[in-house]
């Protein structure tokens, strides 16, 4: 609690801290150090172990256009359980705070379904039944109804007649740019809901399952957890949660819109939200594809 | 056949070792049968390869980019083509109409059904039926009859009934956007 004051503290009087110095030098030039600002600085000296005297910890690296304005998430660890306000994070608007298509959502969500799906679902047509080659009974003269193959899909134990053919493709692409903006939605949603945390690293104190699952209760991450990391996963993350049903861990290029809407709350690291910046909004700016994206170009992201 | 391909080994030979050696096709096929008559001894030893990076800077010359690049600056405005940058900053209006990914103003000529002419206003933010208002009001103007339109909010765009391409990309390109 004092702790956590101490920082707040700092945190308040960092800026104040720049403006005064700013002030000074636009008031009176550099050499003319007056009492207030060396207190300031000190202060500022002070307070701050480990945190810079910038709040935000991350700009945006890509250039937000003009008539827009990043969005901010805060920065926590997991390292402890009250480091819930390490920091901000500038977040891209066009990634973050794009419009909140929900039809794009269900359309790439119904795509990552379908897509990948083998209906494997078959009957045997009357010519794939067993037997049936000769006619039951002459054309004419027995009274009964004329029929010419005992499998015939009328007849009891017959062939079934335009029933599910084979194994099945449901394969189709979407269009990658509905796929990109999909991914752009589905990290919109989650922020505008209070689902997406960012966190510094994945650095973990202890290999424990259970610390990390009384950090998502204590933090109110909700029934499920994904995090998102692109580089390297730490070990003690990887075998806290190798054991829970809850809580994954999937590198960034794993990262989909199924598994977004799936998972309640969606946690980034702060390298991640760069990559993901990077690779999504390259899109925006790119051609359409001269040849295929695997062979050379010379700014392939 | 064994002859064919000693000539081979006799061109790749002459190619390889460059300089004052290299002969033109019709030249080198002159002296084939000289070639073949020296490897046809036995002494089979291959020059070396000599690895050369000084010409790869050609080959990345036509390696293509994937983004669009940024328009350079221009002496006058409007250019030749009658392409302006937005303004910068930004006008105030409570809507904002982006540039298309190639700088162009997103207005659009459309047509279904083989007669319905249409045109459409793409990559609107912001207020959108502020920006239908404006635009009905300034059509009235420009036709002296106010025509249909449709509003998309979800997906931002506007329709107007008919041909408005021209005359809304100069409004808009006046407007800043």
């Amino acid at each position: 609690m004092l702790r956590q004051a101490v920082r707040w503290l700092g945190r308040g009087a960092a800026p104040r801290a720049l403006s005064t110095v700013s002030n000074q030098k636009g008031l009176s030039g550099i050499s003319d150090v007056s009492a207030t600002e060396v207190d300031a600085a000190s202060l500022t000296a002070k307070c701050h172990g480990g945190v810079s005297s910038d709040p935000i910890l991350r700009k945006c690296n890509i250039a937000v256009p003009k008539h827009l304005m990043p969005v901010q998430a805060w920065v926590e660890s997991l390292k402890h359980y009250d480091a819930r306000y390490e920091g901000l994070t500038d977040l891209h608007p066009d990634v973050f705070a794009v419009m909140p298509r929900i039809d794009i959502l269900h359309t790439v969500a119904i795509w990552q379904k379908n897509f990948k799906r083998i209906s494997y679902a078959k009957t045997k047509s009357r010519a794939e039944v067993r037997g049936g080659g000769r006619k039951p009974w002459q054309q004419k003269g027995t009274g009964r109804a004329r029929h010419g193959s005992t499998r015939s899909p009328l007849w009891r134990g017959g062939g079934v007649a335009h029933g599910p053919r084979g194994p099945t493709s449901y394969y189709y692409m979407l269009p990658m740019k509905m796929r990109v903006l999909g991914l752009k939605v589905a990290l919109t949603t989650k922020l505008a809901q209070d689902n997406l945390h960012i966190v510094d690293s994945l650095e973990l104190p202890t290999s424990d399952p259970q610390y990390l699952m009384d950090l998502a209760r204590y933090r109110h991450w909700g029934q499920s957890v994904l995090i998102v990391d692109v580089n390297e996963i730490p070990e003690d993350i990887k075998s806290a949660t190798s054991s829970l049903k809850t809580i994954t861990v999937i590198p960034a290029i794993g990262l989909n819109v199924h598994s977004m809407l799936k998972y309640e709350t969606l946690v980034l690291s702060l390298d991640t939200v760069s990559f993901l910046e990077e690779k999504l909004l390259w899109h925006d700016t790119r051609y359409s594809p001269l040849y295929p994206f695997r062979l050379p170009y010379s700014d392939f992201p | 056949m064994a002859a064919l391909v000693l000539a081979r080994i006799g061109l790749s030979r002459a190619q390889l070792l460059g300089g004052p050696r290299q002969r033109l096709l019709s030249l080198a096929v002159a002296h084939l049968s000289q070639e073949s008559a020296e490897l046809s001894h036995g002494n089979l030893q291959y020059p070396g390869i000599v690895e050369s990076t000084e010409e790869y800077r050609f080959v990345e010359r036509l390696i293509p980019p994937t983004r669009v690049p940024e328009p350079p600056k221009h002496g006058t405005y409007p250019t030749p083509s009658g392409w302006r940058p937005p303004q910068d900053p930004p006008p105030a209006f409570p809507y904002f109409v982006r540039r298309s990914r190639m700088h162009n103003i997103p207005v659009y000529r459309k047509m279904t059904h083989g007669c319905r002419k249409l045109t459409v206003i793409r990559k609107i933010e912001g207020d959108i039926w502020a920006l239908e208002k404006e635009v009905k009001e300034f059509l009235t103007e420009l036709s002296g009859k106010t025509p249909p339109t449709q509003v998309n909010e979800i997906a931002c765009f506007i329709l107007i009934k008919g041909y408005f391409d021209e005359e809304l990309k100069k409004w808009l390109m006046d407007k800043g956007f």
